[in-house]
C-alpha cells in the first residue's frame, strides 16, 4: 500500500515537474512556424488584445475567480486553429510571469496544463470537422474535454505543490465554478460561430454579454458573501450567549463553576470518537452547555446547602431536568436539545429520573452527556472536598456501564481520557471556564 | 515616439476625475538616460547602429527593472522584451513590413536604401516576423505598429492613471476587486 502512494507521487512529481513543462515547450515551439505566416498577423494582433482582455476580467463565484481567457482560448481553437489559442495562452503566460511573482515552477505547470489541454482539443476539434460532426454537438463535447482536462491538470498542480488530496481538490473545483466555467465556454464557442458568420463585429455583443454577466456575477456573489459573513455574525453571537447562559447556570451554583464547559467538552470529545458528523458533534457541546440550565429553578438554599440533602431537598434537586426541559421548550430554541436536557440523568438500568427511560428510550445525546456529566462530577475539586482522583472516577464509570452508563459510550470515553497526556487532562479538569471569569468582570 | 497616446491617457484620466498631484521619481534613472543617448547616438554611426540599439534596449530593461514594484513598469517591461528580442534577433533593426508601411504619409525611401538607423525591411530571412512593425496603426498618428507596442501603449495608459491618483491596477481587475486602490 505504502509503495503505491509513493509510485503515485513519484508519478505526479515527474508529470508535474518535467513532462507537462516538456510538453509545453514541445507545443510552443511547434506553433512558431504558423505565428509567421504573413496572413496571420492581423489575427494574432487580435487575438492579443482579446487575451489582454479576457485575462483582466474576471467572473467571481463563490469560492473561485474564473478569467474569461480559456473562453478566448477556445474560440480561437474554433475559429482559427491550434496556433491562435497557442498564442492566446502564451500571452496570458506573460502577463503571467511578468506580472505576478509566482515561482517559476508553478509558472512552467500551469503554462503547459493549458498548452496541453488546448492542443488536445485542437487535435479532437480536427478529428470533429472531419467526420463532420454538427457544431452544436462536437463544440459541447469539446468544452466538455477542456474543461474535465484543463481542471483536472490544475487539481494534480495543485496536489502536487500544496500537498492536498487530489479527489478532494477536484471535487472542490468542480463545487467552486464547474457552472460559470461551462457558461463562459459556451460563449466562447457561440462567439465563435458568431464571428465565423458574420465577421468580427459580431465580438460587440459577446463583450456586452460577457461584461454583464461579470456584474451580474459579482452583485449576485458580493450579496451572497454577505449573507455568510450575517450567518457567522449570527453564530458567533449564539456561540457568546451560550457560553454567557453556562456561566451564569455555573455561578449560580457555587460549587459547581465551569462544569457545564467541562461537560459540554467531554460531550464533544466523546461525540467525535465514535464518528458522529460535525453539525451533531456541535449538537452535543451545545447541549452540553445547557444541560443544567434548569438549575435557574432551583432554590439558592438546596443548591448551595452544605452537608446531605433531606430526601425532599433531593428530589426538588432533580427536577431541574424538566425545569430545563420546560424553559428551552418555551424559548422555542435550541430544539434538538430537548432530550439532552431533560433525560442526562437517565440510566441504563431504568433506575434514572425524571421518566426513568431504559436501555435504548434514551436519546444517545443524553447517553453520552450522561457520561461526561458524572466524570466531572467525581473528578472536580469542591471547595469541601477534593476531587476523585481521574484513575477512580475511570473506574467508577467502568464498572457504572452497562448499569448507569452505555456500555460502548462508557468503553470510548475511558479510552479517550487514558489517550490524553497528564498535563492536558489536568488542566481541562482544573479549568475555570473563561466565560464565567468575563461573566464575573462584567458583574463587578 | 507615444505623444498621442499619452495626451488621450492624460484626457482619459483628467475625465476619470484624476489630477497630476506628483512627477514620479524612479530608480536608476542613469540606465534611461543611457539608453536614450544611445538611441540618439546610432542616428550618427549609421554602420553600427544596430549595436548601439540593441546596448539601448538592454540599458532600457534594466531601468524597468529596477522600478519593477510599479505594475505598469512591469507592463512597459512585456512590451519592451518582446520588441527587444525580434530587435536583438534581427541585427539591431526592428523589422517593419513594408506593405503596411506603404500606408503610412512618410516617403519609404530612407527604409529601402537602409539610411533609416531603427528600421529594416522585413522579409523572408526575418526572424521572429510576427514580432515586427506589421499593424498599421491609421490613428490618431499613422503609424506601423508592433504586438509589443501595444503593451507599452497599455503601460503608458496605466502610468498616466497612476500619476493622475487615479491608478488601474490589472491585478486586482483579475483578482475582481475594485479596480481603484482604496485610500
Amino acid at each position: 500500500m505504502l509503495r503505491n502512494i509513493n509510485l503515485a507521487k513519484i508519478a505526479t512529481s515527474l508529470l508535474v515537474k518535467y513532462a507537462i513543462p516538456l510538453t509545453a515547450v514541445a507545443i510552443l515551439i511547434s506553433t512558431i512556424p504558423d505565428w509567421q505566416i504573413r496572413t496571420h498577423w492581423s489575427t494574432l494582433f487580435i487575438f492579443t488584445v482579446l487575451t489582454i482582455f479576457g485575462t483582466f476580467a474576471p467572473v467571481s463565484t463563490l469560492n473561485a475567480r474564473l478569467t474569461i481567457n480559456n473562453a478566448v482560448i477556445f474560440a480561437g481553437i474554433l475559429l482559427f486553429g491550434i496556433w491562435v489559442a497557442v498564442w492566446a495562452a502564451f500571452i496570458e503566460q506573460l502577463f503571467m510571469v511578468f506580472l505576478f511573482r509566482h515561482s517559476f515552477k508553478k509558472f512552467l505547470y500551469n503554462s503547459g496544463q493549458i498548452l496541453l489541454t488546448l492542443w488536445v482539443v485542437g487535435k479532437l476539434n480536427l478529428l470533429a470537422t472531419e467526420l463532420d460532426i454538427p457544431w452544436m454537438i462536437g463544440d459541447t463535447l469539446l468544452i466538455l474535454v477542456y474543461w474535465f482536462m484543463n481542471t483536472g491538470l490544475v487539481a494534480i498542480g495543485i496536489t502536487h505543490f500544496f500537498q492536498v488530496k487530489l479527489v478532494d481538490t477536484f471535487k472542490n473545483m468542480i463545487k467552486a465554478g464547474a457552472g460559470t466555467y461551462l457558461v463562459l465556454m459556451m460563449i466562447g464557442s457561440v462567439g465563435a460561430r458568431l464571428v465565423a458568420e458574420y465577421g468580427s463585429l459580431a465580438l460587440i455583443p459577446l463583450v456586452a454579454i460577457v461584461f454583464t454577466l461579470s456584474n451580474i456575477f459579482r452583485q449576485y456573489y458580493d450579496s451572497l458573501n454577505k449573507l455568510h459573513q450575517k450567518v457567522e455574525e449570527v453564530k458567533s453571537f449564539n456561540h457568546r450567549f451560550l457560553t454567557t447562559m453556562a456561566a451564569s447556570i455555573d455561578a449560580r451554583d457555587r460549587y459547581t463553576s465551569g462544569h457545564s464547559m467541562r461537560v459540554a467538552h467531554w460531550g464533544r470529545e466523546i461525540a467525535k470518537d465514535i464518528g458522529l458528523p460535525a453539525e451533531k458533534v456541535e449538537e452535543i457541546y451545545v447541549g452540553g452547555i445547557l444541560h443544567d440550565i434548569g438549575k435557574i429553578g432551583i432554590e439558592d438554599e438546596i443548591l448551595n446547602k452544605k452537608g446531605r440533602l433531606t430526601p425532599e431537598e433531593y428530589d426538588k434537586i432533580k427536577q431541574h431536568t424538566v425545569i430545563g426541559y420546560e424553559i428551552i421548550m418555551q424559548a422555542g430554541m435550541f430544539k434538538e436539545l430537548l432530550p439532552a436536557i431533560r433525560s442526562h440523568h437517565e440510566r441504563i438500568d431504568g433506575k434514572g429520573y425524571p421518566d426513568g427511560l431504559v436501555g435504548d428510550e434514551i436519546p444517545l445525546m443524553a447517553k453520552i452527556l450522561a457520561i461526561s456529566d458524572s466524570f466531572d462530577a467525581m473528578v472536580a475539586d469542591r471547595p469541601y472536598r477534593k476531587g476523585l482522583p481521574v484513575e477512580e472516577a475511570l473506574n467508577e464509570i467502568r464498572r457504572g456501564a452497562g448499569t448507569q452508563f452505555d456500555k460502548v459510550l462508557a468503553g470510548h470515553f475511558i479510552e479517550i481520557v487514558e489517550r490524553l497526556p497528564r498535563k492536558e487532562l489536568e488542566s481541562i479538569i482544573s479549568q475555570e471556564t473563561q466565560s464565567k471569569k468575563q461573566l464575573q468582570e462584567a458583574i463587578h | 515616439m507615444l505623444l498621442d497616446v499619452i495626451l488621450i491617457s492624460f484626457a482619459i484620466a483628467y475625465l476619470r476625475g484624476g489630477r497630476l498631484r506628483s512627477i514620479p521619481t524612479f530608480n536608476h534613472i542613469v540606465f534611461l538616460v543611457i539608453s536614450i543617448l544611445l538611441q540618439v547616438m546610432a542616428v550618427w554611426f549609421n554602420g553600427i547602429a544596430g549595436i548601439f540599439i540593441s546596448v539601448a534596449y538592454i540599458a532600457m530593461i534594466c531601468f524597468f527593472y529596477a522600478n519593477r514594484e510599479h505594475e505598469d513598469i512591469r507592463i512597459f517591461m512585456i512590451g519592451w522584451f518582446l520588441n527587444a528580442l525580434v530587435i536583438w534577433l534581427n541585427k539591431g533593426r526592428m523589422p517593419i513590413d513594408l506593405e503596411q508601411a506603404k500606408k503610412l504619409p512618410f516617403s519609404v525611401e530612407p527604409l529601402i536604401n537602409g539610411s533609416d538607423f531603427k528600421h529594416s525591411i522585413l522579409n523572408d530571412d526575418t526572424l521572429l516576423p510576427f514580432l515586427g512593425d506589421i499593424i498599421h496603426m491609421p490613428f490618431v498618428i499613422p503609424r506601423i505598429i508592433s504586438i509589443g507596442d501595444l503593451f507599452i501603449m497599455l503601460g503608458a495608459f496605466l502610468l498616466v492613471q497612476r500619476i493622475t491618483n487615479k491608478p488601474i491596477s490589472l491585478i486586482r481587475l483579475r483578482e475582481g476587486k475594485n479596480y481603484v486602490a482604496k485610500h
